[in-house]
């Protein structure tokens, strides 16, 4: 009787802890709600209320906010000014990050990965308050740029390279690049380096194997770096109110002013959402451009 | 269907959960520990050091009570705590702006003016919601390599003039003190500043437009901006600009048609220790405290009968000249008027940059 019982006994303690759990139902189904209700909760709900403001004030429903916006030039330029500036910020991030990232994968020198690794992501460490008020140290008229550039007798007078459009899209670049070369280095890193070198045996130069190869299997990379980028870009507040001039208010100045200065929270709300709407549009252009491509429409 | 229920009933649970979870966090704060700590909130950086060692430890000790500093004031969240009934702040460092439209909106708590006394403070400050408890103004600033004293912009106007005084501006970006300083440099006498002619004011700044380099949104920009020459001449609020010098930079104030704004107190409505803030805010109002303050930072005593108490030096420093009357020749800021106007102007104001 005794030796029946122990040795009915050890094939479940075999079973582990984690998989016993696993035999219950519905309990994969908590592993799934937990995180749905902590992100519908806390994130929609709040969102949804604070949204409502837009549309109800103490007299109840109104349209008097939204109208407000779109009747009153400088809201709508102000908002063309922050697509404008995340715009360009997304393009020349893509433009640095994306050799960056190519390096990172094809290098065989650990020393270069490491190099390079630190140079993305040490910055990324560091207080964006402290980055953008170092720019102004190398961006400013008598700055470390332009002395350089003075002293080697490039330019005669210094360039105006701050307080302004460029002097924001450089420190935004500079502040998002990591997210983008993050997002490309993860796609690149999975791709299998033998199809480049089975396009070359083939006949392929190194560059058309590049551009037809490795180019389109890089482009999911490609797109979640750049919706990262423009998405986050949008929302910037320190940077451009620190480096800025006149054409560089962004929406989210404005909206700022609104919960802090005036407590108009009504407005405030009308504004975050016509940028959220404005975003969800522009996001889901290049979702329809590229569903067509093959690399993408594996994914799903 | 009972893979369905199981899912359903932990669904329930959790909402449930979550649903305990918020009220039973609404429920907190002890009630015995009424009037025995007091929550202050403060600006933070070498204010709030400065403002500690002279005013909150000796409240301290005078009333056997523990003061817990926040920072900072963040106005919108004020109104989310008052609006939630989740008050936790008692007494608030506030611009008189807000202290002005949280009256309005029933954000603010009645001062007792029983318990809190007026008497030397600005009347332009003092209104049922807000006492100031120190003033700092927006002042002209420069670069003394360029412009060395004496031969430097004495008012607005000097400012406006380009061939007098040759070289890039810098201005507040933001409406208020701006649209004032072109109406003083237009040649508004100061008494008849309010209400603003806001379109006088425009025309005058489209004359400096393109002169102004840096439209400037934090008071860390002035000091940094004068101090490499990046623009010769700025707006700055004043006290920045002293402690500059004071560190070495060539960067110096004129104090002549300055624009004077507070930093007031409020207490916001249900705070859990009213009546302890009442006391605080009359205690930080006494010459004393007043004096303290103004002998270590570079904003006045809102209190001119902390001003006796000043060394020349410190009354120099803070532009209060040799006459005991307060900030003589400077310009206190209508801040009601601003509530009522200032989304109009501000709009107008942000169109007229990108134009």
């Amino acid at each position: 009787m005794i030796e029946v019982k122990s040795e009915s006994w050890i094939p479940v303690k075999q079973v582990s802890f984690s998989q016993r759990l696993a035999r219950f139902t519905g309990l994969q189904w908590l592993l799934l709600f937990v995180p749905f209700g902590y992100i519908f909760i806390l994130m929609f709900f709040s969102m949804a209320d604070f949204f409502k403001l837009s549309f109800f004030d103490e007299d109840g429903f109104t349209l008097e906010y939204i109208s407000h916006i779109f009747s009153t030039d400088v809201y709508l330029k102000v908002l063309w000014l922050t697509l404008k500036i995340s715009f360009l910020v997304t393009v020349f991030s893509l433009i640095f990050a994306y050799p960056l990232a190519y390096m990172l994968v094809s290098t065989k020198s650990n020393l270069w990965k490491k190099i390079i690794f630190s140079a993305v992501l040490i910055p990324f460490w560091i207080s964006l308050l402290v980055r953008t008020f170092s720019w102004t140290i190398l961006l400013r008229k008598n700055g470390v740029i332009n002395t350089i550039l003075l002293d080697l007798g490039i330019i005669d007078h210094p360039l105006e390279l701050i307080y302004n459009t460029t002097g924001v899209v450089i420190a935004m670049t500079h502040i998002l690049l990591p997210y983008m070369v993050l997002s490309l280095y993860s796609v690149m890193a999975g791709i299998d380096q033998r199809l480049l070198q089975a396009a070359q045996g083939m006949g392929a130069r190194p560059w058309k194997a590049f551009i037809q190869v490795f180019f389109p299997l890089s482009i999911p990379g490609l797109l979640s770096g750049s919706l990262l980028v423009f998405v986050m870009g949008i929302g910037y507040f320190i940077t451009p109110a620190l480096l800025g001039g006149t054409n560089t208010t962004m929406i989210s100045m404005l909206i700022e002013s609104n919960i802090n200065t005036t407590l108009n929270w009504h407005m405030a709300s009308a504004l975050a959402l016509v940028l959220f709407v404005t975003t969800l549009i522009l996001l889901f252009i290049p979702l329809l451009l590229t569903g067509k491509n093959p690399v993408l429409k594996e994914l799903e | 269907m009972t893979k369905t229920k199981i899912f359903m009933s932990v669904l329930m649970t959790i909402l449930a959960l979550i649903i305990a979870g918020c009220s039973s966090g609404a429920s907190g704060g002890g009630g015995d520990k009424k009037d025995k700590d007091l929550v202050v909130v403060d600006w933070g950086g070498p204010y709030t050091d400065i403002h500690k060692k002279t005013v909150f430890e000796p409240f301290e000790k005078k009333y056997g009570v523990k003061v817990t500093v926040v920072t900072p004031p963040d106005v919108g969240k004020l109104k989310s705590m008052v609006e939630s009934g989740n008050v936790e702040w008692d007494v608030v460092s506030v611009g008189d702006d807000f202290a002005i439209r949280g009256g309005r909106e029933g954000l603010l708590e009645k001062l007792d003016f029983n318990v809190i006394k007026t008497d030397g403070l600005p009347k332009e400050l003092v209104h049922d919601y807000a006492v100031p408890e120190n003033v700092f103004s927006t002042v002209i600033a420069y670069n003394t390599d360029t412009f060395p004293k004496g031969e430097h912009p004495k008012n607005w106007t000097d400012v406006w003039d380009v061939k007098k005084f040759p070289g890039a501006r810098g201005l507040y970006k933001d409406p208020m003190w701006t649209l004032e300083a072109a109406l003083l440099a237009d040649g508004v006498e100061p008494e008849k500043l309010y209400p603003l002619d806001v379109d006088r004011a425009f025309k005058k700044l489209d004359k400096i437009k393109d002169e102004v380099k840096v439209w400037w949104t934090a008071g860390a920009q002035p000091p940094e901006i004068l101090a490499t020459n990046e623009v010769p001449i700025s707006s700055a609020w004043g006290g920045r600009i002293t402690s500059a010098r004071d560190g070495g930079a060539p960067v110096e104030v004129e104090f002549n048609q300055g624009l004077i704004l507070s930093n007031s107190w409020a207490v916001p409505k249900g705070a859990p220790n009213k009546d302890l803030a009442m006391k605080f805010i009359a205690f930080s109002l006494e010459p004393k405290q007043q004096a303290a303050l103004s002998m270590k930072y570079d904003n006045a005593p809102a209190n001119a009968n902390a001003v006796a108490l000043l060394s020349d030096e410190v009354k120099n420093r803070l532009g209060l000249g040799q006459s005991s009357s307060q900030l003589d020749n400077q310009v206190y800021i209508n801040t009601s008027w601003w509530v009522d106007n200032y989304v109009k102007v501000n709009e107008r104001f942000q169109q007229w940059l990108l134009e």
